[in-house]
């Protein structure tokens, strides 16, 4: 890694939580995890903030780690099959996110310093190699960002950014919240 | 050969069963039942939140092995097989058919009536929506009129479809909230309260929704039952010289070079409309050589259930998708067809929905979206309008070639041939698919145009028929049907078959409700026989 580069990676890594000392084969070495946070402050909402978008990632770490392997996945209702799960992403991710860093590099540094065409650009090219049309269901292990972007855009928290009201899906909630028009987030009539 | 005796013995551990039983306990304290399931009991209730997340999150199913991997049917809409079957994940829906359903024949020259009158049928509904708590309002239809009002009032309808019912309602269709076995206003029968989470397309967090593991679960500590779950029934034996049913041989899963024979006075076959006739089928001899209960040669055949029609609108008012797209509204409009006019019965249901309305990843050009380019074009179409399902379960009448057979080319590890069901509409309910699907898109046209809205592609018939039934039809001439009313079998005085497969045919809204009330029914007679 260049100087310039390296310099570029501690000033940015300032600002993100500490990472864990100890690494298990199902999770991102701390490299890439840097990686992970570099690319989420362009494929998230800059809307949510750094801190919305830490936790984001923070959220798809634990996902990344609490994975379970050959595990039944639903069987479906109507024409049901029987699938599990399958190996864990973790080390497909790692290869995708040096993968990306070393592209970055070739491109004139970190991800995150490029412009923001370079960065699509990227992007648009690994997600075309991993043959993603467009945000999964779920995160389903073809590609790590978009894997992070479908953890986050498919969220509760997500939807209710994007109606700007108190919607709250797959939560438990009270009748009354339910039955009432959903509270703005952020003030106004919602919506 | 290790031997199990009682007086009753049902085979099969679904809701149907769970819900004979209790009833069978209460006419008969004392008598001694046995049920005998082949799949495991989930009674892991402390788990389910953490399954639910799990489900949500990784698509892992919620019901932990509630499948027998080399126990499956092709054709067939679902693979659990547990104790409690699948109304451990069912939706709670508790619609009644209407009096068409048991008059087709007499009224319209139609597929055929059933052998039970529907003030009969009316009394163990109401009984049936008592003991699953049923939350429901009056129908605004005057044909729906009932003998005694639901036990609870409707659930509460969520913001979305207060605004679609406003919606609907402007096309001339009266919409009621969907009725749901659930409990609302309270706790009640160990079960906790509904608190309109939307969790329970999977699991119920509360226990609100019921479920028979709960009923199963009371039962077996009040001995009123033992279970034997893991426990596949292979075949059913006669005594000699008679046509009576000597016993269901049972192999459990942990000792498979094992069987038990399972002695009883009475069987009572709940194994729903799959495995109900593919164990009939599997248990040919000598003197049955074409299958128990089949002098008729209709066991396996009228497989029933019915089609549905699909379609997604875009409307004008607003809605906030993610409140509860479990629930939905009904109206019963077209539950009643006029004699003169061309036959088409069928249900008419909205749900909220987000369709055409989730996050993309390329904007309609096929540009990368990434952070707020996303979102905004996300809020751009979310906030345009609103999008709503809209489904209609029409009348689906079988052929006798809507068959279950034995599949050869798939067997088990015991090498018992699996079942094959290949569902067959009969001549005149094919004659008339055409015109039901642009009846259906007529209504679901003019439901959209009331809020300057729009269909957004054509509505689509289903690939499967839903709410499956059939298989052991009842009626009352032994010649053309498998069993009576009370799903007695014709052919052997101490077998009963029970709920759906009894069905001649499959109504046009889902069927817990009916196979409930008529295995209800049954326990009255089985009391009196046994």
């Amino acid at each position: 890694m260049k100087r310039r580069t390296l310099l570029q990676w501690l000033g940015v890594a300032a600002s993100w939580p500490l990472a864990r000392v100890e690494l298990r084969a199902d999770e991102l070495a701390q490299d890439q995890v840097f990686v992970l946070r570099d690319v989420a402050a362009t494929v998230l909402p800059a809307t949510i903030g750094t801190k919305g978008q830490n936790d984001a990632v923070d959220n798809f770490l634990r996902w990344i780690r609490e994975y379970k392997e050959g595990v039944a996945l639903a069987h479906g209702y109507g024409d049901p099959r029987l699938v599990k799960s399958g190996p864990s992403p973790a080390p497909a991710y790692t290869k995708q996110l040096i993968a990306l860093q070393q592209a970055a590099q070739a491109r004139g540094g970190r991800f995150g310093s490029l412009p923001i065409e370079t960065r699509r650009e990227l992007l648009d090219s690994a997600f075309k190699s991993a043959d993603v049309r467009n945000l999964p269901g779920r995160p389903d292990g073809k590609h790590v960002v978009a894997d992070l972007m479908a953890h986050y855009f498919r969220s509760s928290g997500a939807n209710d950014l994007c109606y700007n009201a108190r919607i709250g899906r797959n939560t438990y909630r009270a009748i009354r919240v339910t039955t009432a028009r959903p509270q703005p987030l952020n003030g106004g009539p919602g919506r | 050969m290790a031997v199990h005796e009682c007086d009753v013995c049902v085979i099969g551990g679904g809701i149907t069963a769970a819900l004979l039983i209790e009833r069978l306990a209460q006419l008969k304290p004392g008598l001694r039942i046995t049920a005998i399931e082949a799949g495991r009991s989930i009674f892991d209730r402390e788990n389910r939140g953490n399954y639910h997340r799990r489900a949500l999150e990784y698509g892992e199913h919620p019901w932990h092995e509630d499948y027998i991997e080399d126990q499956q049917a092709k054709g067939m809409i679902s693979m659990t097989m547990a104790v409690g079957g699948q109304a451990l994940h069912w939706g709670g829906a508790c619609n009644r058919f209407s009096a068409e359903d048991l008059r087709l024949k007499s009224m319209f020259g139609l597929a055929d009536d059933w052998p039970i009158e529907w003030d009969e049928l009316e009394k163990f509904y109401v009984q049936a929506e008592h003991r699953l708590n049923v939350a429901g309002d009056p129908s605004p239809y005057p044909a729906d009129a009932r003998s005694a009002p639901y036990p609870q009032p409707a659930m509460p309808l969520s913001y979305n479809l207060q605004v679609l019912k406003k919606w609907g309602e402007q096309s001339g269709l009266k919409f009621s909230p969907l009725p749901m076995s659930r409990n609302v206003a309270a706790p009640a029968d160990g079960r906790g309260a509904c608190g309109l989470y939307d969790t329970c397309g999977d699991v119920c967090p509360t226990g609100a929704r019921y479920s028979p593991d709960y009923t199963y679960q009371q039962m077996i500590a009040a001995k009123k039952i033992t279970l034997h779950d893991r426990t596949l029934v292979r075949k059913l034996t006669l005594n000699d010289g008679t046509n009576t049913i000597a016993a269901a041989i049972g192999y459990h899963q942990d000792r498979p070079a094992d069987p038990t024979e399972y002695r009883a006075r009475l069987f009572v076959l709940a194994s729903g409309q799959c495995w109900s006739p593919h164990l009939l089928l599997l248990s040919a001899n000598a003197r049955f050589p074409n299958g128990l209960a089949n002098r008729s040669g209709l066991v396996g055949r009228f497989m029933s259930g019915h089609k549905f029609i699909s379609a997604q609108a875009m409307i004008d008012e607003e809605t906030f998708p993610g409140q509860n797209m479990t629930h939905s509204l009904i109206s019963r409009e077209f539950f009643r067809c006029a004699t003169n006019k061309p036959f088409v019965r069928h249900d008419t249901r909205v749900w909220e929905s987000s369709a055409g309305k989730e996050p993309r990843l390329r904007s309609a050009e096929g540009r990368l979206l990434l952070g707020d380019e996303l979102l905004t074009d996300w809020r751009e179409r979310a906030l345009k309008g609103s999008s709503v399902r809209l489904r209609a379960y029409y009348d689906s009448h079988p052929s006798i070639d809507s068959r279950l057979t034995l599949d050869l080319t798939s067997k088990n590890h015991y090498g018992d041939p699996m079942p094959k069901i290949d569902r067959q509409l009969d001549a005149a309910a094919t004659a008339r698919e055409g015109a039901t699907l642009a009846h259906c898109t007529e209504v679901f046209e003019r439901m959209s145009k009331a809020s300057n809205g729009r269909l957004t592609g054509k509505p689509t018939v289903s690939t499967y028929w839903d709410h499956p039934a059939g298989g052991c039809r009842m009626g009352t001439d032994p010649a053309h049907s498998v069993c009576d009313s009370y799903g007695h079998t014709h052919d052997h005085e101490n077998l009963f078959v029970i709920g759906a497969p009894t069905l001649p045919t499959g109504g046009c809204t889902n069927g817990t409700l009916t196979f409930v009330s008529l295995s209800l029914r049954s326990a009255g007679k089985i009391a009196e026989v046994v």
